[in-house]
């Protein structure tokens, strides 16, 4: 199958990473739009088709796209709503892709905006009450200790590498002005190991913050970007995703993830490989996550990410420039909208507004997301996108 | 058997699949799972089909309780739920039925927990009449 070069990236926004903003999804949302427009100089009414991301602020809310789209003035002809997570941001670019491929719209805009450290509003429900909550597992940070755990009695976890990718990903957040204002000093090995371990042998700096905030890319051909005069556009060439890895097995293995079954696939669509990567933006809700994702996406073999980690400059002039934005564990995590941090950092570097971080030669981009943290697993769903200039 | 005075909530029951055959068998002290027939697998936590064939042809089986660690993390900081808990040890215990379970391990210090010990059930009470599957080191 030849590679599809027939769909672009063509524009992008991002709001600040605000805690306890007071704010609403709606009006973050409404930023990221203005922001889109605004960036890009297209009218309101050139967009036919929206794909927002379910928010933990507004949950309750079984038509919020809808509600969205009306407090947005919009009237889209195409409308997704997605309950994976971290992975709606990369899945509505590719969901996109398709419909305007289906015909069914031609400008979308892919909007991600969440605020649950001003509005937790989240009930996850099913079988969390009686078989998980009462055992103590409220939260992420429990079941990555879980996972963390396992990961080291099978290969072995050096904490200096955890430490190396929170202290690396903090460089760069310095850089980036949409970062949480209380990130925005450096951080050190020694801070990294000073830091208190919250859940064996996850620490507080392994792990991302919830915040508020929001995100949205234009996606549209690339004969009706040219014929809205833009100029600047990245090709999505590449996307896979899959949920629930091994979901028909009592015991799997959990250091195995579901990058592990599309690496590949991306790859193969793309023709790329690992080494052709030029920049790796993966969804970093813990430093594991990260670590087991080098793995997974084939930069070193499964157990090997402790030694690779420390053997790569993974910094924004290094060999493999990783979260060049400072990630979510060093920008803040707008809540679902998070997916969308790490791709707008892949989109900004290749439309080379990187500013005082940006990666030379951003010829491409390799974009992950993750969503939800499922009984003693590792996570829900795990999307891949690639990038290409 | 470990008294739990402690606000600790009690589960509400079949919320979403009916799980009453869990909790019944639970304060007599057995620990059942659900069992599919059809392909003699027993999957946890419960679901409303079996995950290995899609059919509901599934049944509730009593499981001896003993298993292995197979994932231990101690959680050090509070939260809902966690009042007078901390530190808890929480594991992921792979039972020798071939299925795996959430649970605390108790009687034994945090830090002596590890990954690959053998463990089996040791009920806690939540309530006059409901009982919590946890584990300890045997």
């Amino acid at each position: 199958m030849a590679k599809k070069r027939d769909i672009v990236i063509a524009g992008y926004s991002e709001t600040p990473v605000e805690f306890k903003s007071g704010r609403s999804a709606y009006d973050f949302g409404g930023e990221a739009l203005a922001k889109l427009l605004r960036s890009t100089g297209i009218a309101k009414s050139q967009i036919d088709g929206m794909a927002v991301a379910a928010p933990l602020s507004e949950s309750p809310n079984p038509f919020f796209p809808v509600y969205m789209a009306e407090a947005l003035g919009l009237s889209p002809k195409w409308l997704n709503y997605s309950g994976t997570g971290g992975c709606s941001a990369t899945g509505g670019i590719a969901r996109a892709a398709s419909a305007i491929r289906d015909g069914l719209c031609e400008t979308v805009v892919v909007l991600c905006a969440d605020a649950p450290s001003t509005a937790w509003r989240a009930n996850y429900g099913a079988y969390r009450g009686e078989f998980q909550e009462p055992v103590g597992v409220q939260g992420p940070p429990a079941s990555f200790g879980l996972l963390m755990s396992r990961y080291h009695h099978q290969y072995g976890i050096k904490p200096e590498a955890l430490g190396k990718i929170a202290v690396t990903q903090r460089e760069h957040a310095l850089h980036n002005d949409n970062a949480l204002a209380k990130f925005k000093k450096p951080l050190t090995m020694e801070d990294y190991f000073n830091s208190r371990v919250i859940a064996d042998p996850l620490r507080l700096l392994d792990c991302v913050m919830f915040c508020d905030g929001a995100n949205a890319f234009l996606v549209t051909s690339e004969k009706r970007a040219r014929t809205l005069g833009l100029s600047k556009m990245v090709y999505p060439t590449a996307y896979a995703e899959i949920t629930n890895l091994h979901g028909d097995s009592s015991c799997p293995d959990i250091t195995e993830t579901g990058f592990s079954v599309i690496a590949p696939l991306i790859y193969k669509q793309s023709g790329l490989s690992a080494r052709d990567i030029r920049m790796f933006q993966p969804y970093d809700d813990f430093t594991i996550a990260v670590m087991m994702q080098f793995e997974d996406f084939g930069f070193c073999q499964r157990g090997q990410g402790s030694d690779f980690t420390l053997g790569t400059d993974l910094s924004r002039t290094g060999t493999l420039p990783l979260n060049t934005g400072g990630g979510q564990i060093s920008a803040g995590q707008p809540g679902l909208a998070s997916g969308g941090l790490n791709l707008a950092e892949a989109v900004r570097q290749m439309f080379g507004e990187g500013g005082g971080r940006q990666v030379k030669d951003a010829r491409n981009a390799l974009v992950t997301g993750i969503g939800v943290v499922p009984f003693a697993r590792n996570w829900g769903t795990s999307a891949a996108l690639i990038l290409e200039a | 058997m470990v008294d739990q005075a402690a606000a600790r909530p009690v589960p509400k029951v079949s919320v979403y699949v009916d799980t009453a055959p869990f909790w019944e068998a639970a304060k007599h002290g057995k620990l059942v799972l659900q069992f599919c027939k059809d392909t003699n697998q027993f999957q946890h936590y419960p679901r409303p089909v079996s995950i290995f064939t899609g059919s509901r042809n599934l049944e509730w089986r009593e499981v001896s309780g003993k298993g292995v660690i197979y994932a231990y993390t101690v959680i050090r900081v509070p939260g809902l739920g966690l009042e007078g808990r901390l530190p808890l040890s929480v594991a992921t215990v792979e039972l020798d039925e071939g299925v795996r379970i959430l649970g605390n391990i108790v009687d034994t210090d945090p830090d002596r927990v590890s990954i690959g010990q053998r463990v089996e059930v040791r009920w806690e009470r939540l309530a006059d009449d409901v009982r919590y599957p946890a584990f300890r080191i045997v």
